[in-house]
């Protein structure tokens, strides 16, 4: 009996490696850099298989966009043009900028429109990333591929001696894994948990790294999984940075567990390693205790799938020559952070995970289901304020907030590892345990405009596990329902700039949205500059209406004009 | 086991959610029988060519490849060729290609009347390309994506469906697909039963206004 059942396992194996066991050169996305990016969404295929290709999104055409180098202390200007099918949002995850240019589920861009979001980046040097959030289409549209990374750069890490050319010694991975239906497409619907890795969109990913000290930015971009990495040899590797910017000095480990939402920048010394010579980045997801993301053992079903509860290759690497300029050592320390403490917090809050019992409602916070009308929380402008959030459930969640970057400071199970050093977006939250965490809300308040705390979990984050905060600025006088200032188009008709002007001192702008004779939104100006005009010379000829709201009343006003 | 898996395509009680693009609502299609086997009513759309065209308008017909496609998807587009080619070679044997436009006019502007026309003057569309301004085809045939593909045949002198899904199983490699439509009709004509009867359709979602 067993004879034969190994037999038939060897020819399934087989059969396995002849159609995926071959490895593919890993997709190091295309860079943008400056300080204007253009970035269309598209709606595209690719030939993930052998058979039919499988429909994916992109940002800039592929499957996994190009990647942003922002410089810290520049603003960026954002030209986001949808050519999709269906309507989407880009949310710039770990970025500190104003609510109504993050991109939540309130800044929805359809079919054919034009976002122009901007802001000063105040970032620390670290690695980000970019990806839809429109409420209960996020696991569908981060599926297909729809999504990019963003990597920070600041004086302080640009002094150091780290690794840090873009696909030869600094890499981006992001990981995920996807199931594919009979047809090859992607499966989105009743499914956490993928059955192939993909490493930046690419199956059974290689590199060539070279001999020498190597930077890998892991960024978990799964639905669902978390995975703790390691290297097939269990060598030390060490943390150099997390969330939102380095730690104080590489922390030296050999298993990190990186969930969803979650980055780490890590340095592998492959000095000793010979030419030639490979080495895997593995995921050491098998035994771990039910309630770990990737611990489930089914190899189907809504929450199994072939890689859960084993021990997968993220990444197989070749390790080649070195470069003319190597790093060869490891700083021994990084920057010296000024972290928040529980003694600075001024207000506290606590948050129960709650619901997702099996045949019950879905996951929420704090029994009450997100509700886009509903503001959750509301937060004073700089106050450092001090979060627990509480796990007593059946499951283990990613929390991820907006707005800020915090200091995780206790947990009451694993203490605060190594995963949890520096500064973080979201805390992988495992079952039956509480974390706590301090940040300060400063520089952007919004009383109109929310930002989201949620499970990064995309099912999670559909199914309603996701609240709002609006920050709000008690020191200027909120006004009171008052009369829309007046303003008018200039010239009308238009050719290329619009103009326009106000009656009346100190008229700012919080929004402008610009619609054709038919109600298309062709543009969405959040705070627009518009001292030298409105550009329209990209628009067809015809009639529009420019709906117009003010900062300070976020009163709203259409006037029309015709564009020639 | 084949026969199961058609029905898990056709049958299954799929809970499609559709954010509404424009409107902002939300609605759920249930897609719960098999369409295998339903009627097809007549119908009377606005063809490129300003004519009206409808089933009733082919008088010995004995069957239609009905094709729901677009001008903005990029996966439909791939299927150009493809049309022409089935139209051209089963046209003469009384089956003649349809394609309909059920997309949202008003939704994307590449859909527009006029754009519809230039496509299919510039992909030399050898068969009629009609809108379904009110989506209303789209919706009596359960089209989910473009391209989707029927075959309709006359079963007791009412036309029904006979095939649904795609048009083949390969987009970008026609000479790797399983020509799943042309299987459909060579069948048909040969009065035999379709084996593959149904398959889901991969491209763009085709969203219904409420
Ligand atoms: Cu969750």
């Amino acid at each position: 009996m067993n004879v034969i059942k190994s037999f038939c396992l060897m020819i399934m194996t087989i059969a396995m490696n002849q159609v995926y066991g071959q490895y593919n050169d890993l997709w190091i996305p295309d860079t943008l850099s400056g300080t204007q990016f253009n970035l269309n969404l598209v709606d595209t295929f690719a030939q993930m298989r052998p058979g039919n290709q499988t429909i994916t999104e992109g940002v800039n055409n592929k499957f996994w966009g190009p990647t942003l180098f922002f410089n810290q202390g520049d603003t960026v200007h954002m030209n986001i043009q949808s050519f999709l099918n269906d309507s989407t949002t880009i949310h710039w995850h770990g970025m500190h900028l104003p609510a109504v240019m993050d991109g939540g589920p309130h800044q929805v861009i359809p079919p054919g429109t034009i976002w122009q979001p901007y802001w000063k980046v105040t970032n620390n040097a670290a690695t980000y990333w970019y990806h839809p959030h429109l409420h209960m289409m996020t696991q569908e549209q981060m599926t297909k591929g729809l999504g990019g990374f963003i990597i920070v750069r600041d004086p302080i890490e640009a002094a150091l001696a780290l690794p840090r050319t873009y696909g030869v010694d600094d890499i981006p991975l992001a990981l995920t894994s996807r199931r594919f239906d009979a047809s090859n497409a992607f499966v989105t619907t009743n499914t956490s948990y993928g059955d192939y890795m993909l490493t930046n969109g690419t199956l059974n990913a290689q590199v060539s790294l070279p001999k020498q000290m190597v930077r890998l930015r892991i960024l978990n971009a799964e639905m669902e999984r978390a995975y703790n990495l390691g290297f097939s040899d269990n060598r030390t590797f060490y943390i150099i940075a997390t969330d939102g910017g380095l730690v104080d000095a590489p922390t030296p480990v050999t298993r990190v567990i990186v969930g969803v939402g979650e980055r780490i920048e890590i340095l592998v010394d492959l000095q000793n390693d010979v030419v030639g010579s490979t080495l895997d980045l593995k995921a050491y997801n098998g035994g771990f205790s039910l309630g770990f993301p990737g611990g489930e053992p089914n190899p189907n079903g809504q929450f199994g799938s072939l890689l859960n509860n084993t021990t997968f290759t993220v990444l197989h690497i070749n390790v080649s020559n070195p470069t003319s300029n190597p790093i060869t050592s490891m700083p021994a320390t990084l920057v010296n952070n000024t972290y928040w403490t529980a003694a600075d917090a001024t207000v506290n809050r606590t948050i129960n995970v709650t619901n997702g019992n099996p045949g019950g409602q879905p996951f929420d916070l704090d029994n009450t289901p997100f509700a886009l009308n509903t503001i959750n929380k509301t937060i004073n402008l700089n106050t450092i304020e001090k979060w627990t959030i509480t796990n007593n459930n059946v499951f283990g969640h990613s929390f991820h907030i907006h707005d800020v970057e915090f200091k995780i400071i206790s947990r009451t199970v694993n203490n605060v590892g190594t995963f949890d050093e520096g500064w973080k977006d979201v805390l992988y939250l495992p079952v039956n345990s509480s974390a706590t965490f301090v940040a300060r809300f400063d520089d952007y308040a919004d009383p109109e405009h929310p930002f989201m705390y949620h499970c990064h979990f995309a099912p999670h984050e559909d199914g309603g596990m996701m609240g709002q905060f609006v920050v709000v600025d008690n020191s200027t006088n909120i006004q009171e329902q008052q009369e829309a200032k007046e303003f008018s188009l200039f010239p009308n008709p238009s050719k290329d700039k619009l103009h326009i002007a106000f009656q009346g001192e100190n008229f700012e702008v919080y929004y402008i949205k610009i619609m054709d004779a038919v109600g298309r939104t062709v543009y969405m100006l959040p705070r627009p500059q518009v001292q030298n005009g409105i550009d329209i010379s990209q628009l067809t000829p015809g009639h529009y209406f420019l709906q117009l709201t003010e900062e300070k009343t976020k009163l709203t006003t259409t006037q029309q004009f015709i564009k020639e | 086991m084949i026969t199961r898996s058609f029905k898990s395509i056709c049958t299954s009680l799929s809970l499609v959610l559709i954010i509404s693009v424009v409107i902002g609502l939300q609605s759920f299609l249930l897609n719960k029988e098999t369409i295998i086997g339903n009627p097809v009513n007549e119908f009377s759309l606005i063809n490129v060519d300003g004519r009206k065209i409808g089933l009733n308008d082919y008088a010995n017909a004995k069957g239609f490849i009905v094709v729901f496609t677009c001008n903005h998807c990029p996966f439909a587009k791939l299927y150009t060729d493809r049309l022409n080619a089935l139209n051209e070679k089963y046209k003469l044997n009384g089956v003649h290609l349809l394609a309909i436009n059920s997309m949202d006019s008003i939704l994307y502007r590449d859909e527009s009347f006029v754009n519809m026309q230039k496509r299919s003057k510039s992909e030399k569309y050898n068969f009629p390309y009609l809108q379904d301004g009110d989506q209303t085809v789209g919706r009596n045939f359960e089209a989910d994506h473009t391209p989707h593909a029927y075959v309709i045949w006359k079963v007791n002198n009412q036309w029904t469906i006979q095939y649904s899904g795609a048009i083949d199983d390969n987009g970008e490699e026609p000479e790797k697909a399983k020509p799943y439509i042309e299987n459909a009709v060579n069948a048909l004509l040969k009065n035999e039963a379709v084996t593959e009867s149904c398959t889901p359709s991969v491209g763009c979602k085709i969203f219904y206004r409420k």
